[in-house]
Parts: structure tokens; C-alpha cells; sequence
């Protein structure tokens, strides 16, 4: 193997702040391979292959490609060192050809082009993907999802790309077009070309990869071959060591439900949902993205309005459809991106935590001082924000705080429900264990709470209920005691391969 | 040509990335650090070179000239610190509403009423605007259009002819000096606190400060979005109704091509006196004080004899130097 190693990384370190994403991490590729990257939610594989792409600049170590020492410092540096990155979201131009989409930055010596030279151009890439079918002309914005990604693809391999990175390329296709993806994957190492191969679902590491990579806290184990491994053994490997202390006392008893969800379709869930959330219960819906989880929440926000079945609140069948119609219920509702929609960075902590509440701080239509600083100190001190803080900027906050005020700041509606989607996401360990223990607190106060996590620590470690759901589904609901680690991450993984006692 | 140059400085502004919370303080500081030693420098080189400058009678064309820019300007800080940038239809509201204010008193419909019918026209014009930019177009476009249209409407009720008021009524509103001030400069020193107070104390205020700060946390956090702009653009017709009103009162007559430039001073203004385009920050007291600097330089300018080329080149360099050091301030972290 050793002189078929077509990159080597050597003592990759990155830190973000305070954060280390990886600690001296090592990983080679062989020529011709498919290695899958596997790693919970912040191991550090995507920290490991941006570096490789030239969108993150490693701290230390160093990288080899072929033997040469490289420098990537951007994405045009990795691209011509061969390595190129499939990400999520595809930077495919709708409403240009398909032949235009592959040769598009491709720096061409001719000035003038016509279509047919492009297509001539274009067609053995087209053909090394698989789309040799598809006519070059059509725009690349009428094609499904899963050919724009071969269309991609197909863009990097015309640039000569050697190592290539699909960053989950499956996570928002169906299984026809997952099927496609991957017999492309297969066809490219068969050509010589090595793959990387992201992704959170197990069952397509068995499928498709030759070695897997796996990642725990900022570290990289050595790649074992796949035939040698079989899912537990894989899983256990994940999964390391727990942190129990983390995370706070359950709930010792649950009160009446106060919210029930009866067969309910929304954007997002491919087939209906019943659910239901106790006063006093903190439920965890466990799912990667594109499972669904978060659409329930959304649903619920009146984010996304829910199209059947029904949604009742102490009995009551309720339908918001905007964010200030579920306000109007009690039902608050805080989104996986708080510098998007959470936050107002550019404005003071006060002014932050009473953004929702203005009617409780105001008086004849103007703003009472002193009810506002009464209110975002208490907000404050519930969550454990320095007092000394709130006239600085929410922007000017760690990541940790920020979500604390995202959070806390509801709490001055009185709400029956919140819901939360990846509540620590970009929190560092110490403002974690913080947020469980305040979100707990207030499940034991008489708050419903109910969050969407794709961290499934987190969903052990905090929920009382859990809910797993897997593209578009629920799988199942259980008590959080009822459930291991093993099984819950085959739920949001691949829970049809014939696991027992398992209701569809 | 101005149009351009805003259209351009939002896309920058768009597409420069992440929000630097010091970047508010430093820029107001910037801003007026700025205004006071070029005012100083202004009335010193005025001093020294102008001997009709620092009298008392040019004191009160000075102020009278910023007095009228600046009630608009007062208005426009709303405008831009909801996070809708400019409305660039102003002049052209302003104009129309002091043709209509003419018609209305040469028809005879009395001072108090015509006064109330033009206002709330003024404030119609506004409000018509808002909703349309609260659909989510953009407000650039949206008023740019719309200042085509009362432009046509004003010479439509002009006739392009000059409408005479035929009467003293309103007179007392546009020429008198009651304790030695100018009536507008009477008006803009009571709106500039009155704004301020408005934006910072009172609820309206607050949702419109949030608005601009962070459109889509607003909607999340369930404040009415579309309100704060509809209230922004609103509250910039109605000063541009007082605007109006005051012209034809000064001049005891309407015409369809008063307020020549008044977009681009009230833009200047907003731009010299430090208030960032994202919205969220900034305050219509520096509005307020980048009208006053604009018509002191002005004014220097045309006792100096230079002509309107000079004077107009003068000021947009002024207005992109401004725009130059804002930006640069932003970028540095």
C-alpha cells in the first residue's frame, strides 16, 4: 500500500478559538480507493477535508500529494493539485447548459465557442458519470438533484481532479438516485481516481468503500479495511467513550400531554407523524439532515405549516401559520442558525432578550427603562449571562452565550412550548453542559420542550423521549432509558436493515 | 447618475459579509469626529475668507437652506435605519405635495385645511410605497419608480405652470422669523429630538430599530416587519410634505421644479453623518448634523462664487470620501 498512497497528511492541527478541531491528525488515500469518513457531528472530518479543499488553512502539518510536498491555500491551489470538493450545495449555474455548467472556469485558450465544440468537449465527461444519455444543451436547473451532482462532478473531472471529496452526497437524494451517485463512485476508482467519501450512513460504508477513516474528538484512528469490520464493531468505534456527567437529571414523572401530533404531514416528512409531549418533558428527535426532524418542529413554529392530520394543544386543535401566530399560543420556537434568525448582533443584550416580550416593557407605547433592564436581567441571570454584559453587542459574543440569549430571550413570552433545533450547535463543551442543565430546569418548571438534534450524545443524554427519525420518517419513539447507543444511531443511520422489534 | 452610485453602494454593502459590532460605535464616533472638525475648519477658512459668512442674516440662510434638507433628511434616517436604504423618491414627493398644497390654497380651501389634506396626502405617498417595498421589493427600484410617477402627476397639477397661491395666508409659514429663527429651522430643532425620542423610547421605534438590525430574527422573533418599513417610508413622506409646504409658502407659489438635487442632499446627508446602509444602527440626530454640514459647505461654497459644477463636484467628492472611510472602518476588524 505504502507506495500507493496518493496523499498523505501528516500532524494536521486546527483550532478555532478555543476549540480544537483537530489534534495532529494523520490520513493517507490510496490510489484507486473509496475511503468513507466517518465521525459524529464536530470530530473533525469536515475541519480535516476543507483543509484538503483549500477553504481552511491547517495550523500545523503538512500534505502530499503524489510524493510532492502541496500548499493548499485556496480552492483554485487544490483544484490544480488535483483535489476537488462536492459539497452539499452544489454551485451548479440553473440556467446555463449542462456542457456550459462543466466548462464554466475552466480557463479555455478559445475565445469563441459553439455548441457543438462544447458538447464534443463535454460528452467523455458526461459519459464518465454516467449522464452520457443527457442532452449537453438542456439547462443544468431542469435536471434532478442527483444529476446536478453528477453534472458537478463531472465539471471537476474535465478539470483533471484525482482525489475527490463527496461531502454526504446522498444526504438529500431517494434511493434511485442514491444508487446512481454510487455506481459513479465506483466507476471513478475503478479509473484510478480516489474518493472521499463523507457521510453519516453506515450502510453505504459497507456498500462502496474500500477503507474507513473514523473520527472522535478531534482525532483520526488508523483506516481499517471494511471487509475486516462488520456494523457493530463500526459503531462501537464511533461511539468511544460517553460523558454521562454532562448531562442533568431526567424527569422523575411526566404530567398530562400537552401536545399532540395525530398523523400529521408537513414539508419535509414523507409519511405521517403521531407524536406527543408531556408538561414537563423534554422529547429529543434524533435525525440526520433531510430526516425530518426539524420539520416537525417547524410545523409545530408555524414555520413551515403543517398540510394533515391534525396538531392539538390541550386538546385544542391549533394551526399557526406564521411564527406570530404560534407566538400568540405560548409555542416559541428557536432555528439551528441564531446569527440567521436568533440574534440581533448589531444591537445590545437588552435589546435582545425583550425583543419578544415588547409588549410587557412597554407602557402607553413607550419603552419603560426599567422594566426593560428587569426583564433581560432576569432572562439573564436564569441563563447565566453576566449582567455586566447586557449593553454589549450579541454579536460581539461567544458562541456559547449567543445561543443562551437565543434561548433566553424567549422565556419573556412564558412559553408552554419550545422548541429548539440543534440547541449546541457551535457551543463549546463548558456552555453545553450550561444549556442542558437550563433547558432541564425549565422542563422541571412545567415547560414542554422539544428539540431536533443530529448529535446523538446529545439526544441520550438529554431527553426523556426520544423520537429517531430517518429521511422523511419517524422510525420510532422509545424512553430514553429504553434505548443504546447502538440502536439509536442504526435508527438515524439505516434502520431497515433487519433489526428486529423495530415498527416502520 | 446618483441613482447609480446607490445602487452600487448597496450591492457593496451587500456583499461584504458578516457585521462587526464595533463597527457601530467607531463609525458614529468616526462620524462625528468628522463633522465637528470639518465644520470648525468651515467656519474658520469662512471666517477668514468670507466676510459675509459669519454675519447674522447668512447665519440665517445657512440655516434655513439645512433646515428644510434636513427635515427630509430626519425622515430618511428612518428610512435607511429600518434596513430599506433610500427612498430615492423625495424630491419628487416633495414636489408634488407643494403643487398640491398650491392648488389646494388658490382653490380656496382655506390654510388649516389645506394643510391637513396635504399632509396626509404626503403621508399616503409614503405609506403607499412602504407597502410595496413590505411585499419584499426593493426599495431602490420601488421608490425610484415611484418618483417617476409623482413627478408626472406634479406637472399634471401644475399644468407646468406656476400656481400662484393668491394669498397671504400661508405666507407667515415660510418667510417669518419669530425670535429671529426661521419657522422650518423652528420645526427641524423640534422634529430632531422629537425623532430620536421616537426611535429609542417608544415601541415603534424599537421594532424598527430591530427590523433594520436583523430583518429575519425580527420576523422570528415575531415582531411585524412589514410595519416597520410601512412606518419608515411613511413618516419620509410626511416631512417631505412639510418640505413642500414650506416652499410654497416661502415662495407664495408651486412650480414642478423646486427641490432640485434634494434626493442627493438628503442621501449625502445620511451618508456624511455616519449612518450605516445594513440598517439597525444610527441615530436621525446624525442625519440632522450631516444636513447642517452639507448646507454650511454649501453655502461657503456659493459666497465663494463657485459655480453649481464646482459645487455639486465638491459635494459628491465629500459624499464618496465619506462612503470610502465608512468602508474601510468596516473592513478593519
Amino acid at each position: 500500500m505504502q507506495n500507493n498512497d496518493v496523499l498523505r497528511m501528516r500532524g494536521i492541527a486546527k483550532r478555532y478559538g478555543s476549540l480544537t478541531a483537530l489534534h495532529g491528525v494523520d490520513f493517507t488515500l490510496a490510489r484507486g480507493e473509496v475511503m468513507a469518513l466517518l465521525g459524529e457531528n464536530g470530530a473533525g472530518k469536515s475541519t480535516l477535508v476543507k483543509i484538503l479543499a483549500g477553504l481552511e488553512r491547517a495550523d500545523g502539518g503538512s500534505i502530499e500529494i503524489d510524493g510532492q510536498h502541496v500548499r493548499l491555500r485556496s480552492p483554485v491551489q487544490a483544484l490544480h493539485a488535483g483535489v476537488a470538493y462536492v459539497t452539499q450545495e452544489l454551485s451548479i449555474i440553473a440556467p446555463l447548459s449542462v456542457a456550459e455548467n462543466i466548462c464554466l472556469g475552466g480557463g479555455e485558450p478559445h475565445a469563441i465557442w459553439t455548441a457543438r465544440a462544447l458538447r464534443a468537449r463535454v460528452q467523455p465527461y458526461l459519459d464518465l458519470v454516467g449522464l452520457g444519455g443527457i442532452d449537453p444543451a438542456m439547462p443544468a436547473g431542469s435536471l434532478p438533484l442527483a444529476q446536478q451532482q453528477l453534472v458537478e462532478i463531472a465539471r471537476l473531472l474535465s478539470r483533471n481532479a484525482r482525489i475527490l471529496i463527496l461531502d454526504e452526497p446522498t444526504a438529500a437524494l431517494s434511493d434511485a438516485e442514491i444508487e446512481m451517485v454510487k455506481s459513479v463512485v465506483r466507476k471513478l476508482a475503478a479509473e484510478g481516481r480516489s474518493i472521499i467519501y463523507v457521510t453519516h450512513r453506515l450502510g453505504e460504508v459497507f456498500e462502496i468503500a474500500d477503507r474507513v477513516t473514523i473520527f472522535r474528538n478531534g482525532r483520526s484512528f488508523d483506516p481499517v479495511p471494511v471487509r475486516n469490520l462488520d456494523i457493530d464493531e463500526l459503531i462501537e468505534h464511533l461511539l468511544g467513550r460517553r460523558l454521562e456527567q454532562m448531562f442533568p437529571e431526567r424527569a422523575t414523572s411526566l404530567g398530562p400531554p400537552v401536545l399532540a401530533l395525530r398523523e400529521v404531514t408537513a414539508p419535509g416528512l414523507r409519511r405521517p407523524v403521531s407524536l406527543d409531549l408531556h408538561r414537563g418533558e423534554i422529547l429529543g428527535l434524533a435525525g440526520q439532515l433531510g430526516s425530518g426532524a426539524n420539520a416537525i418542529l417547524r410545523a409545530v413554529a408555524g414555520v413551515a405549516p403543517y398540510d394533515g392530520g391534525t396538531i392539538a394543544m390541550r386538546g385544542r386543535t391549533i394551526n399557526p401559520r406564521s411564527v406570530r401566530e404560534a407566538i400568540k399560543l405560548s409555542i416559541a420556537y428557536c432555528s439551528d442558525d441564531r446569527k440567521r434568525d436568533g440574534i440581533f448582533a448589531v444591537r445590545n443584550l437588552y435589546e435582545t432578550f425583550t425583543s419578544p416580550a415588547l409588549p410587557r416593557i412597554t407602557v402607553g407605547g413607550l419603552l419603560s427603562r426599567r422594566r426593560e433592564v428587569q426583564l433581560s436581567s432576569e432572562l439573564a441571570s436564569f441563563f447565566e449571562v453576566a449582567l455586566s454584559r447586557l449593553d454589549t453587542h450579541a454579536g460581539k459574543l461567544s458562541g456559547g452565550n449567543q445561543q443562551k440569549v437565543a434561548l433566553g430571550k424567549w422565556l419573556g413570552i412564558e412559553p408552554a412550548i419550545l422548541l429548539v433545533e440543534e440547541p449546541t450547535r457551535g457551543v463549546d463543551v463548558g456552555a453545553r453542559a450550561e444549556i442542558y442543565r437550563h433547558l432541564r430546569k425549565l422542563a422541571s418548571q412545567g415547560l414542554c420542550v422539544m428539540f431536533a438534534s443530529s448529535d446523538n450524545q446529545e439526544v441520550l443524554g438529554l431527553a426523556d423521549s426520544i423520537a429517531t427519525f430517518f429521511r422523511g420518517r419517524l422510525v420510532r419513539v422509545v424512553r430514553a432509558e429504553g434505548i443504546q447507543p447502538e440502536e439509536l444511531l442504526r435508527d438515524v443511520t439505516h434502520p431497515d436493515e433487519s433489526q428486529p422489534g423495530m415498527a416502520a | 447618475m446618483n441613482s447609480l452610485r446607490i445602487v452600487a453602494d448597496r450591492l457593496q454593502a451587500g456583499s461584504s459579509g458578516e457585521i462587526d459590532p464595533n463597527v457601530a460605535a467607531r463609525r458614529r464616533r468616526a462620524a462625528q469626529i468628522m463633522l465637528t472638525v470639518g465644520a470648525i475648519l468651515l467656519i474658520a477658512l469662512g471666517g477668514a475668507t468670507t466676510p459675509s459668512f459669519l454675519t447674522f442674516d447668512n447665519a440665517m440662510v445657512v440655516i434655513r437652506q439645512a433646515s428644510v434638507t434636513g427635515i427630509v433628511a430626519l425622515g430618511m434616517s428612518y428610512v435607511t435605519i429600518s434596513g430599506n436604504l433610500f427612498a430615492l423618491s423625495a424630491e419628487e414627493l416633495a414636489i408634488l405635495t407643494a403643487c398640491i398644497f398650491g392648488w389646494l390654497m388658490r382653490a380656496k380651501f382655506g390654510l388649516a385645511l389645506s394643510l391637513l389634506a396635504t399632509l396626509i396626502f404626503a403621508g399616503l405617498g409614503g405609506a403607499v410605497q412602504g407597502a410595496v417595498i413590505g411585499l419584499g421589493a426593493d426599495p431602490i427600484i420601488t421608490t425610484l419608480a415611484f418618483g417617476g410617477f409623482f413627478r408626472g402627476l406634479a406637472s399634471v397639477v401644475s399644468g407646468n405652470q406656476n400656481i400662484l397661491l393668491g394669498t397671504n395666508a400661508a405666507e407667515w409659514l415660510g418667510t417669518a422669523r419669530p425670535l429671529g429663527v426661521p419657522t422650518q429651522s423652528w420645526a427641524f430643532l423640534f422634529l430632531t429630538p422629537l425623532a430620536w425620542f421616537v426611535l429609542q423610547k417608544t415601541r415603534v421605534g424599537r421594532v424598527l430599530l430591530l427590523t433594520g438590525a436583523n430583518r429575519e430574527a425580527a420576523r422570528a422573533t415575531g415582531l411585524r416587519v412589514d410595519q416597520a418599513g410601512l412606518i419608515g417610508v411613511t413618516l419620509l413622506g410626511i416631512c417631505c410634505g412639510m418640505a413642500g409646504i414650506s416652499a410654497a409658502a416661502q415662495f407664495g407659489q408651486a412650480v414642478a421644479n423646486l427641490f432640485q438635487g434634494l434626493n442627493f442632499d438628503v442621501v449625502a446627508a445620511i451618508l456624511v453623518g455616519g449612518i450605516a446602509l445594513r440598517g439597525g444602527q444610527g441615530s436621525p440626530i446624525q442625519a440632522a448634523l450631516g444636513a447642517a454640514f452639507i448646507a454650511l459647505l454649501e453655502n461657503f461654497m456659493l459666497l465663494n462664487d463657485l459655480s453649481s459644477g464646482w459645487r455639486m463636484t465638491v459635494v459628491g467628492a465629500l459624499v464618496t470620501l465619506a462612503t470610502c472611510v465608512f468602508h474601510l472602518l468596516q473592513r478593519r476588524r
